[in-house]
């Protein structure tokens, strides 16, 4: 039954295997504010992938050998759970986590005015807890937002997007059975929409010239897409509503209810605490087992 | 200019002007640095900021917390990307980890480390903790926010531009929810006549300048009323909570 | 190493608690509100995010075959694992496994597994060589205080909820398929308290766990056991505190799984 058995050619059958076009995207949607600990956050879901981010920063560097005197130093740290991945993934960061944490941190450093923030460190953290191709784009897209979330000087978001060939096609946001297709190569790529600088691209397989051509072309038109998602989901949360006396009422009057309720459960709740109390010094000697 | 929300890197003016806040230029048109509301006349390009820590000017009242007591001078916390630092012999009395100061931002130097003037110790009262960029609101135009909050709530009032409240006295219940009000909805129309009406009081904008100055700075000697009458006793304990 | 929680606010926490209060205006001996989403990690064979208060957690099982420990060659095993990543706290870091990470693993296993609420028999595929091995791990996503309840809960949902993958005739996974839900006899809950002030605390939020001079979990079960204690931090109990204690984890228990039966 496997998809793989049948020699699949997205050039005579028009349609991905999972129905898409070939530079559709997988559905994505965007959560921002959503750690309140954090100074910045995103909940993100793109196709299966589901990821967090949060940013913490600008903060003291440590350790303090790490500071820059010149500029904050971008300090990206990309995890996933160990149930994120169809084989367990042994707990503890291994050497593919480590690159993607450097490259991911190389992308936003571009777009971040570090400069700003001499002897700082802006730590960003994400973690994968499902995925199905293009997690490393799913963490930039989610990362760029908390950025914006935290209120971190940049010179615009970073919108990212996984792009290439696979079953003989040129198509757009590989899932994981056109990464695992004998002709795939995919090419993880994001840039700087406003200013169109590439700021992460790498590539695994074999394309022609022409074929990168056409691959670039798209991925660019893929990263915009994104770019919109994450417009929305950073300006949607303020709204511009005239205020009125009633506004500040209803703020102050919302808070002023259940602050009765809690002293009601309070007043409640000591009357247990009394009654809990005589008990246990009545079944001192008795023990709890039955 | 009807109020619009701008992302980093987004066009805020395609014409030359002169540069506001939270604002950088590239290929001869202005962008947004930052997550926030356009602010844009005819003169100027600037962007209210939505969201961030405080980023220390002279001159700003803040309000810090004594994180670390070494033989030097303190440690103090001001929301901002780093700490700063306080020498023993600028503050009249000892200080211990906990204490709530309010201060002047005397310089900023490169590394976005502010030396603080004036510090002066805030006895009892709450410290109230909000989005540091939004704090202007509270301050109003003169001073004009903070006059109504302390009318409005009777409270003893302090606000810092790095995102602290220091209240002591007055309806300190109310004063936590209209400051929550305010910091919810900082970027809307209509916030200070919203309040105006709600509290019944209208303040003059001309009026509330001067009140302003003689209450959140402190004198230009260095001392205050308040200071003279402090006798800060660290052996009786009760005194000070 | 970050410390950012401020003197104030432990020493305000402490003073509100000698009063009998507390800074979000619950009583002593009340918990928060909880939440649950279930299944919605596809990867993992059961997942979960518990919100408890405002901390959040995420939670998944991955089911493996091994083999079977010596002395227990016809029975299947768990294994508890947790992490306090960065995303969740500022003071958080990254690294190593740090002492309370263990220790809430730790915990929240001892809770499951000594309940004998697991029949690990029921997890052997081939006496003597293979068997399932469930591997629960949850991971802190923001942190405000006692992530043993939460991961408790995550924990009990997870297994609830798990399904255990068919295999083939050489005993290895065929992927998307599934037979059968690993099943709870029984439903351990743990309850977690810490002593601020002088006085006893029922789910501890971050500030309150900063300001503890000691701390106590308790797990129990809905037919009266006692399954698994933990003592943490310094200070001390009085007997008296325990046995109050021990009294309340009943309660807040049935309470608890009450709620886990609407899941």
């Amino acid at each position: 039954m496997s998809k793989m058995d049948e020699v699949v050619d997205y050039k005579k059958t028009k349609k991905r295997l999972d129905g898409r076009k070939m530079d559709e995207l997988r559905p994505l949607s965007i959560k921002v504010g959503v750690i309140p600990n954090a100074d910045g956050s995103a909940y993100l879901e793109w196709g299966q992938n589901k990821v967090y981010a949060a940013v913490y920063g600008p903060r003291e560097a440590l350790p303090k050998h790490t500071q820059n005197p010149y500029k904050a130093v971008v300090k990206v740290n990309y995890r996933m759970t160990t149930f994120s991945v169809p084989e367990r993934k042994r707990p503890g960061p291994n050497r593919r986590d480590h690159e993607i944490s450097k490259v991911l941190g190389e992308a936003l450093d571009r777009a971040i005015f570090t400069e700003n923030f001499p002897n700082t460190e802006i730590g960003v953290f994400v973690e994968v807890a499902d995925s199905n191709a293009g997690s490393r784009v799913a963490c930039l897209v989610a990362a760029s937002c908390a950025l914006a979330d935290a209120g971190i000087p940049m010179r615009g978001l970073v919108s990212a997007v996984g792009v290439g060939k696979a079953f003989n096609e040129i198509v757009l946001d590989l899932n994981k059975d056109e990464e695992d297709a004998p002709d795939a190569v995919d090419t993880p790529l994001a840039i700087i929409p406003n200013s169109g600088e590439i700021v992460l691209l790498q590539m695994d397989g074999l394309l022609t010239r022409k074929e990168w051509d056409d691959v670039a072309k798209m991925g660019i038109k893929g990263c915009m897409q994104v770019y919109e998602v994450q417009k929305k989901a950073l300006a949607d949360r303020f709204q511009f509503e005239e205020l009125s006396k009633a506004s500040v009422e209803k703020a102050v009057l919302g808070n002023e209810v259940s602050k009765k309720e809690i002293v009601g459960k309070e007043v409640s709740a000591s009357k247990q605490v009394k009654v809990v109390s005589k008990e246990k010094k009545e079944d001192k000697s008795k023990k709890v087992r039955k | 200019m009807s109020k619009k929300v701008v992302i980093p890197g987004e066009l805020i003016s395609a014409e030359r002007k002169k540069l506001g806040s939270n604002v950088f230029v590239a290929d001869g048109k202005i962008y947004s640095k930052v997550l926030g509301v356009i602010d844009d006349t005819d003169e100027q390009a600037s962007v209210v900021a939505l969201e961030g820590k405080y980023s220390p000017r002279a001159d700003d009242v803040v309000i810090g917390v004594v994180t670390r007591v070494v033989f030097a001078g303190y440690g103090i916390s001001l929301n901002s990307a780093a700490d700063s630092f306080i020498p023993s012999k600028a503050v009249r009395d000892q200080l211990r980890i906990g204490d709530v100061i309010m201060a002047k931002v005397d310089r900023v130097n490169e590394l976005k480390e502010a030396d603080l003037a004036y510090p002066r110790r805030l006895i009892g009262g709450e410290v109230i903790e909000i989005v540091p960029v939004r704090s202007p609101r509270l301050i109003g135009k003169n001073g004009s926010m903070l006059e109504l909050l302390r009318k409005g709530t009777g409270s003893e009032l302090v606000v810092g531009k790095n995102g602290r409240v220091w209240a002591r006295n007055g309806n300190i219940d109310l004063l936590k929810k209209i400051v929550a009000f305010i910091e919810a909805n900082a970027y809307k129309s209509n916030l200070t006549n919203a309040l105006q009406d709600y509290f019944g009081i209208t303040i003059s904008e001309k009026v509330a300048e001067k009140s302003a100055e003689s209450e959140s700075l402190p004198r230009q000697d260095g001392t205050s009323e308040q200071e003279e009458s402090e006798v800060i006793n660290y052996s009786n304990e009760g005194e000070f909570k | 190493m970050r410390d950012t929680i401020l003197e104030h606010d432990i020493s305000r926490i402490t003073d509100l608690a000698k009063q009998g209060k507390r800074a979000d205006g619950r009583a002593l001996d009340e918990m928060r509100e909880f939440s649950v989403v279930k299944d919605k990690f596809e990867n993992a064979e059961g997942s979960a995010i518990v919100r408890l208060g405002k901390t959040e957690v995420v939670a998944g099982i991955k089911m493996e075959v091994g083999k079977p420990y010596p002395d227990s060659q016809d029975e299947g095993a768990i294994s508890v694992g947790a992490e306090l990543v960065p995303i969740a706290h500022p003071d958080y870091e990254s690294g190593p496994p740090s002492p309370i990470e263990i220790e809430v693993a730790r915990v929240v296993d001892r809770g499951i597994r000594e309940s004998k609420s697991i029949d690990f028999k029921k997890l052997c595929i081939k006496e003597g060589e293979a068997v399932w091995v469930s591997y629960f791990d949850f991971y802190a996503i923001n942190s405000d205080g006692n992530l043993f309840d939460a991961g408790s809960i995550a924990a009990l949902v997870c297994f609830m909820n798990s399904r255990i993958p068919k295999i083939n005739v050489d005993n290895k996974i065929i992927k998307h398929e599934y037979e059968g839900k690993i099943e709870l006899k029984r439903l351990p809950v743990l309850t977690t308290f810490v002593k601020v002030g002088g006085r006893i605390l029922l789910d501890p939020t971050y500030v309150e766990e900063k300001a503890a001079e000691a701390r106590y979990s308790v797990a129990t079960t809905e037919d009266g056991f006692i399954s698994a204690m933990q003592k943490g931090v310094g200070g001390s109990f009085t007997l008296d505190e325990v046995n109050y204690m021990i009294d309340l984890g009943f309660k807040t228990g049935n309470e608890v799984r009450k709620k886990l039966q609407k899941v």
